[in-house]
């Protein structure tokens, strides 16, 4: 290499071309290193995301629908929903507030929520507060043993009842 | 004769030490020059940078805290399990039966209430004093980074209780997050582990407490101490024009001044200006204001740790959010904004304001009231920044007094 960088007369062309050799290459290395630091990145990502939660799952069930009389209004504290009969008919509110993650409670008029005083309605529509939406409607179905499951995966329109 | 044996003490001492207490000049230098904790200072300092009402000490306060910090939190890990059945066990245990357990907890407490302060004093220093100017800029924006970690430092060891207040200015506080544009809900769950405050969160929050952020604000922290020297130490008035400028009118005789190896290093690294007469030595002068300044932090944490217990209250009851449930004072401002709007108290206000502090020193460039306590030129920078400042110890203020149940407002008379 000493040599062809040295001479003047055909190992010129030999340097030009290495010259270009080498640019490549260093391009080539940038390209691999900066696509690995992109990877590292991208993995760390997907490894700091669970893929488990330890979590009590999202759908389960409530019991028979006998167990919620017409006119029930029910807070199940430990699933963060409020079961709801009018008539025949069930819905399922969900009780942690809209607006920081506080759990709201049942108050007369609807839902209060202690930490920065927003109010809904018996709907869960905000009646005052901070609160920047309704109180999500959970999925109501019933499962073939009979028993009635929530599904707090799936958000439904806020007034669609599940007929019993 | 030399006698190894009878030479070995004297010996190792000169092995570690290399020079003598020093009691002229030369080896003054030299102390500062080939200790290793002492070679973080220059060999000479300005004089201004001495003067207590100039700096306050107030960034050095905030690492003295941090040291602090780091000692009582390493000897808490000793007896803390990061799980949601026995971490307030291991609360009560430490109050009652570990052999100054509860004293170590307070230090650890009030210290980390402190840092927050006087980063933030610290900060309000550098601007009132024009310090972030050329060629301090980019110190200026670590320092910023250097409080958002020490606030999210505070903010993660605020979970480890696992208590009432833990629990729920996490919750309220991670839900802020979650209102953060298009990433907000995925960051809250990465930051989580789930969608709800539980165990994976506690132990998140752990490593982060402990581990991760402490490394990355000890790495700043040495950043930014070393930026200090490089950018040509403490920011100083202009030296004053001469005085005797029309007085001497024989001739002009140049000082005497003798250029080693630094004086060829262009840049600000060259302390212009710095003539013999305004600058002392570091050692003793520096060495002890930063003792002085060292034995007050150190003792004032002491007495408050001896008169005042860390908050503890109810193991967490996932139902009931006390009634205010309310963030760490330092973000019941934030809190405050958030019971507006959750946006814009919570994101978007905050955020502007951070891109603002990141944003000053490349915006305002004026070159004139360096180095002065609210200086004449500065009158308009000054301004906007204390009305922010006041802006957001008010909301603070309405936040921790004037909030009850409900958040509705209340007289704390």
């Amino acid at each position: 290499m000493s040599v062809a960088t040295k001479s003047h007369e055909p190992g010129a062309a030999v340097a030009e071309g290495q010259m270009q050799r080498r640019r490549v290459l260093a391009w080539l290395s940038s390209m691999g290193l900066f696509g690995s630091t992109v990877l590292a990145v991208i993995s760390d990502l997907v490894f700091f995301k669970p893929r488990v939660t330890y979590s009590p799952s999202a759908r389960f069930s409530i019991g028979k629908p006998e167990d919620f009389p017409p006119g029930t209004r029910i807070a199940r504290e430990n699933d963060r929903v409020c079961i709801v009969r009018d008539g025949n008919r069930l819905a399922a509110i969900s009780t942690t507030c809209t607006h920081l993650g506080c759990i709201v409670s049942i108050a007369d008029t609807g839902f209060a929520c202690p930490c920065h005083g927003s109010r809904y309605d018996q709907d869960g529509n905000v009646t005052g507060g901070p609160a920047p939406k309704p109180l999500p409607w959970y999925k109501v179905s019933l499962a073939p043993n009979g028993e009635i499951e929530v599904d707090k995966n799936t958000e439904i329109e806020p007034g669609s009842y599940f007929n019993v | 004769m030399s006698n190894p044996i009878r030479d070995l003490p004297t010996n190792v001492w000169n092995s570690i030490f290399r020079h003598p207490l020093p009691s002229n000049d030369l080896e003054r230098a030299q102390t500062s020059f080939s200790n290793f904790f002492l070679h973080l200072h220059p060999v000479k300092v300005n004089r201004n940078t001495l003067r207590p009402m100039y700096t306050m000490g107030l960034g050095l306060i905030s690492l003295f805290l941090f040291l602090i910090l780091v000692v009582t939190g390493v000897l808490l890990m000793f007896y803390y399990v990061p799980s949601t059945t026995q971490a307030y066990d291991r609360m009560l245990d430490l109050q009652g039966t570990v052999a100054f357990g509860i004293f170590l907890r307070n230090m650890h407490r009030w210290s980390a209430h402190g840092m927050v302060a006087m980063v933030f004093l610290h900060m309000c220093r550098v601007f009132f004093t024009g310090a972030y100017k050329k060629p301090r800029e980019f110190n200026w924006v670590l320092g910023v980074v250097l409080l958002l970690v020490t606030l999210f430092l505070s903010f993660t060891g605020y979970l480890l209780p696992w208590d009432q207040l833990a629990f729920w200015a996490i919750t309220v506080g991670t839900s802020i997050a979650g209102y953060a544009p298009l990433v907000g809900s995925q960051m809250r769950f990465l930051l989580l582990g789930d969608t709800t405050v539980g165990q994976e969160a506690l132990l998140r929050f752990y490593v982060l407490h402990v581990a991760v952020l402490p490394a990355v604000l000890t790495l700043l922290i040495a950043i930014h101490f070393w930026r200090i020297r490089k950018d040509g130490g403490l920011s100083r008035p202009e030296p004053a024009p001469a005085r005797d400028v029309g007085v001497v009118t024989m001739r002009i005789e140049p000082g005497k001044r003798v250029f080693g190896l630094q004086g060829f290093v262009r840049g600000p690294f060259t302390k212009i200006g710095n003539t013999p007469e305004d600058s002392v030595y570091s050692w003793p002068n520096l060495l002890m204001a930063e003792l002085f300044v060292f034995a007050l932090t150190v003792s004032i944490i002491l007495v408050v740790s001896l008169a005042f217990n860390a908050p503890l209250e109810q193991p967490v009851n996932v139902m009931h959010p006390p009634n205010p449930a309310k963030a760490p004072w330092y973000f019941l401002g934030l809190q405050e904004m958030v019971s507006y709007s959750a946006f814009w108290g919570g994101i978007g206000v905050p955020g502007l304001m951070v891109l603002m502090l990141f944003l000053v020193p490349y915006i305002d460039r004026g070159t004139k009231g360096v180095g002065l306590w609210f200086s004449r030129e500065r009158l308009l920078a000054n301004t906007i920044f204390l009305s922010l400042a006041i802006l957001n110890v008010i909301f603070i203020i309405i936040g921790t007094f004037f909030r009850g149940p409900n958040w509705t407002f209340v007289s704390p008379f």
